[in-house]
This record gives C-alpha cells, sequence and structure tokens, in this order.
C-alpha cells in the first residue's frame, strides 16, 4: 500500500512538472529575459534586491507599452550563490527560451554563466558580478565597476591623503574583495605601509583578531560588503587608534545594519550608487514602497539601470532599422546589442552614477564614481 | 604582545567552539548519529534571544533562548531523528542535513535576509596591562567555558541520569536490558546540547553581534571538527579539541601572510592528528571484532 502511494506521488509529481513546463511555452507573446541569483542563503539579500528591482523595471515599461507593443518577462532562478547550480539554472532559462539576460548577481557563478552564454551567444549585462573575468572576451557587459577600476581609484584617492601607514581589512576567499585589494597594493605608492588582516566566509562571525592586528591604523580601507563592514566597526567602537574607515560599493546598504551615529569613525566610500543622489530618488521612492528597505541596496539599482539600458539599447536599434520581437532568437538578439554597445550607445537617466552611462572600447562600463561621505568623524 | 592577545583570543573562540562541540560529541555518543543541525540550533537560539530582547535585559533573553532551543531540539529529535532510530546512519544524516536547511530557510523567511546586529549583548572595555590588553568578552567566555565543562563532568560523573548517559552510549542495547529508558536519555541529551547551543549563541553575540540565518553554520562544522579532532564521543576531547582549534585559528589569522589560509591550516591539523590517532586525541581506540 505505500510503495502504491509512493508511485502515485512520484507520478502525481512528475505530470506537475510537465503541466508546469508546457504551460511555460504557451505565452510566446514576450521578449524573455532571465536571471540567476542567490534568493536563499548568505547572499540572499543582494539577489533578491536585485530580483525585486528588476522585477519592477519590466513592470513599469510593460506598463509603458514594452518595446514597441512587445511586453518583456522576466524569469529568475536560485543559484544561493553557488557556481555549481548555474549549469542547471542555465539550462532551465534557456529551455523556457531566454532571449536575453541579466547574468547572475555574485561574481563565480557568473563566471560560470558567461562560459555558458558564450557557447550559446546569449547576450548578458550584470548588475552586480564585478570581476573583471565577467567581462572580458565575453558577451557579457556589467553595470557595476569592474574590481580592477574600483581598485585603482581607490589608490589614487588615499595615495592623494598623504599617509604613511594604512590598514586593509579584507576578504581572502571572494574575488570582489581579493581583485580589489590587488590592484589597490599595485598602485598604492611606495611609501604607504600597509598593515594587512583577512577573513574568509569561515571566519566572518568574529573579528577580535582582526581588530587587535589594525588597532593602531588611523586609515583603514575595507574593500567588503557592509555586513562584515559593520560587524568589524562595532566591534572595532571603542578602538580610539582608529580614525577613518574606506570602503568601496560594497559598503552600500551599511546605515540600513548599523546605527551610524555608535560609530566614533568617520566612514567614506567610493560608490555607483547613492540612495540619497537625486537620479535615485524615483527609483529609491517607488522600491521601498513595494517592497521595503530590507532589500534595497546598489545591486538592484544596477538591475533596475540593466533592464533599461538594455530596453533603451533595444528601441535604439529599432529605430535603426532592426527588428526586435518575441521571435528574435537570442543570438541575433545578442548581435543586435553586442553592435548598439560597442557601437557607442549611451544610457542617460540611469539612477547609478551621475545618470549617464557607456561602456569603453573594450567593454567595461564607465561612467562617474562617486564619493560618499556616510558620515564624519563624531570624537 | 601580538602573540599573547593573539592566543588568549584564541582561548575564547576556542570556548565558544567547545561548547558547540559538546553538542555534538554528547549526541554523536549517544544517539550514534551527526546531528548537523545542531550548528543551526544557534542560529535559532540568536533569533530567540533577539526576539526577547523585548524585555531590554540580555540575561532573560539568554534564558527564553536556553528553553526555546531545549524544546526545539526535543522537538527536532522526536518527529525528525526518533521514527529513524533503526535505519542506516546515512538516512539520519541526510535527515540532519534537511533539518539544517529547513531551519535556515525558516528563519530567512521569517526574520528576512539581510543581517540583523543586536548589539545589546555587546560586552565593550577590556583589561589593560601595559601594551596588553584582555576584553571583558573574553574573560566572560572562558570563565562561561570553564564552569560548563566543570558542572558537565560532575553531571555525568555523579547524577544518575548521567551516568545512565555513559551506559547508553557504551553499549544501548545493555543499557535498555538494565532498565534505562533510552529514548528518555537521547531526548535529554538533545535538550543539553541544544541549551549549550543557545549559551554559544549568546557568546558569539557578545563579541561580535551579527545575525543571520547562516551563523551557525560555520561555527558548527568547526566545532564538529573540533569533536573530531578530540575524538568524537568524547566530552573532555570536544573540549580540548575546541580550544586547540580556536587557537590554531586565532594565530593563523594574527599573521597576514597565514590569514587566508586558516581554514586550510586548521584542517590541515585535523588531518595530521587523525593520522596519528585515527580515534581522536582522547577518542577511545576501539578494536573491531571479527
Amino acid at each position: 500500500m505505500k510503495k502504491l502511494l509512493a508511485l502515485l506521488l512520484a507520478v502525481l509529481m512528475i505530470a506537475g512538472t510537465c503541466v508546469a513546463f508546457s504551460s511555460c511555452k504557451k505565452g510566446d507573446e514576450t521578449i524573455k529575459i532571465g536571471l540567476s541569483g542567490p534568493l536563499t542563503g548568505g547572499a540572499a539579500v543582494y539577489g533578491l534586491g536585485v530580483a525585486n528591482a528588476a522585477q519592477m523595471a519590466v513592470d513599469e515599461i510593460n506598463a509603458k507599452g514594452g518595446i514597441n507593443g512587445i511586453k518583456l518577462e522576466l524569469k529568475v532562478m536560485d543559484d544561493a550563490n553557488d557556481a555549481t547550480k548555474i549549469a542547471n539554472n542555465y539550462a532551465a532559462l534557456v529551455d523556457w527560451g531566454m532571449q536575453l539576460s541579466l547574468g547572475c548577481v555574485t561574481t563565480q557563478p557568473a563566471l560560470e554563466f558567461k562560459a555558458l552564454s558564450k557557447t550559446d551567444n546569449i547576450f548578458f549585462m550584470t548588475p552586480s558580478a564585478s570581476a573583471d573575468a565577467v567581462r572580458a572576451e565575453s558577451n557579457g557587459y556589467q553595470m557595476c565597476f569592474a574590481d580592477k577600476k574600483q581598485g585603482v581609484a581607490a589608490a589614487n584617492y588615499v595615495n592623494g591623503l598623504g599617509l604613511t601607514k594604512i590598514g586593509v581589512f579584507y576578504q581572502s576567499d571572494i574575488d570582489y574583495s581579493q581583485g580589489i585589494f590587488t590592484e589597490f597594493k599595485a598602485n598604492l605608492n611606495d611609501t604607504i605601509t600597509v598593515v594587512e588582516a583577512s577573513f574568509t566566509n569561515q571566519t566572518k562571525s568574529d573579528f577580535t583578531q582582526q581588530v587587535s592586528t589594525l588597532k593602531d591604523c588611523e586609515f583603514i580601507f575595507m574593500p567588503i560588503y557592509y555586513a562584515e563592514a559593520a560587524l568589524f566597526m562595532t566591534q572595532a567602537k571603542s578602538e580610539t587608534g582608529i580614525k577613518t574607515y574606506y570602503g568601496c560599493d560594497g559598503l552600500d546598504g551599511l546605515e540600513s545594519e548599523l546605527d551610524l551615529s555608535t560609530i566614533p569613525q568617520a566612514i567614506t566610500m567610493l560608490t555607483h550608487f547613492k540612495s540619497d543622489a537625486a537620479n535615485a530618488k524615483t527609483f529609491v521612492a517607488n522600491y521601498t514602497a513595494k517592497y521595503g528597505t530590507d532589500t534595497l541596496n546598489q545591486f538592484g539599482a544596477s538591475a533596475y539601470d540593466c533592464i533599461y539600458a538594455i530596453v533603451g539599447a533595444l528601441e535604439a536599434a529599432i529605430k535603426a532599422g532592426k527588428t526586435v520581437d518575441a521571435s528574435t532568437s537570442a543570438a541575433d538578439m545578442c548581435k543586435i546589442l553586442k553592435e548598439q554597445i560597442d557601437g557607442g550607445y549611451t544610457y542617460s537617466g540611469a539612477v547609478t552614477g551621475t545618470g549617464e552611462v557607456k561602456w569603453t572600447t573594450d567593454g567595461f562600463v564607465n561612467k562617474e564614481a562617486l564619493v560618499h561621505v556616510l558620515k564624519e568623524a563624531s570624537n | 604582545m601580538e602573540f599573547l592577545s593573539a592566543l588568549l583570543n584564541g582561548f575564547s573562540s576556542g570556548g565558544t567552539y567547545a561548547i558547540i562541540a559538546i553538542g555534538y560529541t554528547m549526541v554523536y555518543g549517544i544517539a550514534k548519529m551527526l546531528n548537523f543541525a545542531h550548528g543551526d540550533i544557534i542560529m535559532v537560539g540568536g533569533y530567540a534571544m533577539f526576539v526577547a530582547l523585548v524585555f531590554n535585559q540580555p540575561l532573560v533573553a539568554l534564558a527564553f533562548a536556553i528553553l526555546a532551543c531545549m524544546l526545539l531540539g526535543i522537538t527536532v529529535e522526536r518527529l525528525a531523528y526518533k521514527p529513524l532510530r533503526g535505519a542506516s546512519s546515512l538516512a539520519v544524516l541526510i535527515t540532519a542535513i534537511g533539518v539544517s536547511s529547513l531551519l535556515q530557510s525558516l528563519a530567512q523567511i521569517i526574520f528576512g535576509a539581510a543581517p540583523k546586529m543586536p548589539t545589546q549583548f555587546m560586552i565593550n572595555g577590556a583589561i589593560t596591562l601595559g601594551t596588553f590588553r584582555i576584553n571583558y568578552s573574553t574573560l566572560v567566555t572562558l570563565a562561561v567555558t570553564v564552569v560548563i565543562m566543570t558542572a558537565l563532568t560532575v553531571f555525568v560523573k555523579y547524577t544518575k541520569t548521567g551516568r545512565a548517559m555513559v551506559a547508553v552510549s557504551e553499549d544501548r542495547g545493555a543499557a535498555q536490558l538494565m532498565g534505562i529508558n533510552t529514548n528518555r536519555i537521547i531526548a535529554i541529551t538533545f535538550a543539553i546540547g541544544s541549551a549549550l547551543a543557545a549559551v554559544a549563541a549568546y557568546l558569539m553575540l557578545m563579541k561580535a553581534p551579527t545575525l543571520s540565518s547562516t551563523l551557525g553554520a560555520m561555527p558548527g562544522i568547526k566545532a564538529f571538527t573540533a569533536a573530531v579532532i578530540g575524538g568524537i564521543g568524547s566530552i573532555p576531547g570536544a573540549m580540548l579539541g575546541g580550544v586547540l582549534l580556536g587557537v590554531i585559528e586565532s594565530l593563523a589569522l594574527s599573521v597576514p601572510q597565514l590569514a587566508p589560509f586558516t581554514d586550510a591550516i586548521e584542517f590541515a591539523v585535523l588531518i595530521v592528528i587523525l593520522l596519528v590517532k585515527p580515534a581522536g586525541l582522547l577518542g577511545k581506540a576501539r578494536r573491531e571484532k571479527v
């Protein structure tokens, strides 16, 4: 009896899956955009931000009639920030009929996605996978700054401060942090002594040791994400030897995590998204009204820009006489978009940067970096 | 000085690992299963304390978390593990991993993906002796660890329930024949392990106030490693393994060139110890009877 029941359940499950897939195939009247990001697990806050904001952009564009009357459709797969899940997610998206993509949210999965999309000639524009390798020789573009560019910009900034000794606090097992740190160190003046402390995903729940290594550094550069930065700052609250923290776009969202007034040190960052910038106001208001502040971050803002940038490029292509509709193949879509973007397409009205986004001839994003003072020192 | 402070930090984080490792090792010793959801009990403990902060009393929150965790531990054991008592150890292992995922997902659904920072548990300040400093939190962790270890040792050695636990771990069948209610003993073991997990959550939040659905995952694996280093099934072994692991971790982190390889170093030590003493430092080598 039990066996029969198990068999029945299995059959039902298979039947259910078939129905689900066949119903997907029906609505072929849309342009299909695929995305894989961490909707669960430790990086979920980024993936949810991207998924929400991208959906919001899609809904807005559809409400205005879509592209030339054709609606957009977004499908998000969960990869839990695990690169081994990408092959499956990618295959599911291709089966679904993905014509173009936002790639992945985080770097490691994005590298996997890049390799797969290269063979199939599928275009992607990632909101946030920032490793230089994501862009290099691919069908992909980035809306965020590549790590290299952030590392160089940060080094230039620090070189101009006239310090002789600085501390660096970085995460050694993620490309984002390690990549920025490597470029930063390579471009830093030799006269500046660097005290290093690092952590890995396995040692990120307590920074007692790292605080005691860095406690005599007046200036600490931390190219890491905000959750860990918030923890470090909280644990180092009573260290009077530390005066200033400086981070990259990973620090965005810090205010949501940490009551900044409880931190005596100054906090500054290099970023492409400020939630209080004039060009971000409408986005922030609409996003928080829909999804709250929990997942509002630069990842989402960047995803919102990705959708609008892609739509803008497609519209420009249509104006130039190309045909873009629900039946355009992924490879054609890729060719059209690459031609547009490599041909000097400018996306204006962005909520990241200062509003104008271009891509250089080697494919890296070209927009203004913002220096954002999160808070002044309060001693 | 740097070395000494790294050493002390190591003792402190090692103490926390030890408390978690005791949970692993007791459950393994008595129920003969690897409870991979143990780390997530810590996380639940953290969130329970976070919720109980409405009373604005960290210690009340701790008491609440201990109760909540004990209840959770017993419930999980009753619902997920007890039906599998006779099943293969692999089935139980997979179930434990399933429970772990379930708890993490539930926490994320209830509390959201963004980490919480309950700073109310933090103990700031330090004792300064010249250039040498000891954080109060380090001292508290050490004290709590010592008290718990002593209490557990006394409990296991001198109380009826404690000795019943030893008996069940030695030979469950024989213990049952001697009139010991093994189901009750296993439930008590889960309750104690889970209560210790709540204490560990408190110690973690006291030093580093960050709370997310994956809070317990890594410390859980570290503590499991500690339990294996010390000899799984042995309570003093778990204590020794935990402290050893904490010290190695802290020393590695204090050297910039070694820091990125902290985990590799820790697990390399595990491998070396297992090569020399396959049953762990204090584990009993059991000869297989053929």
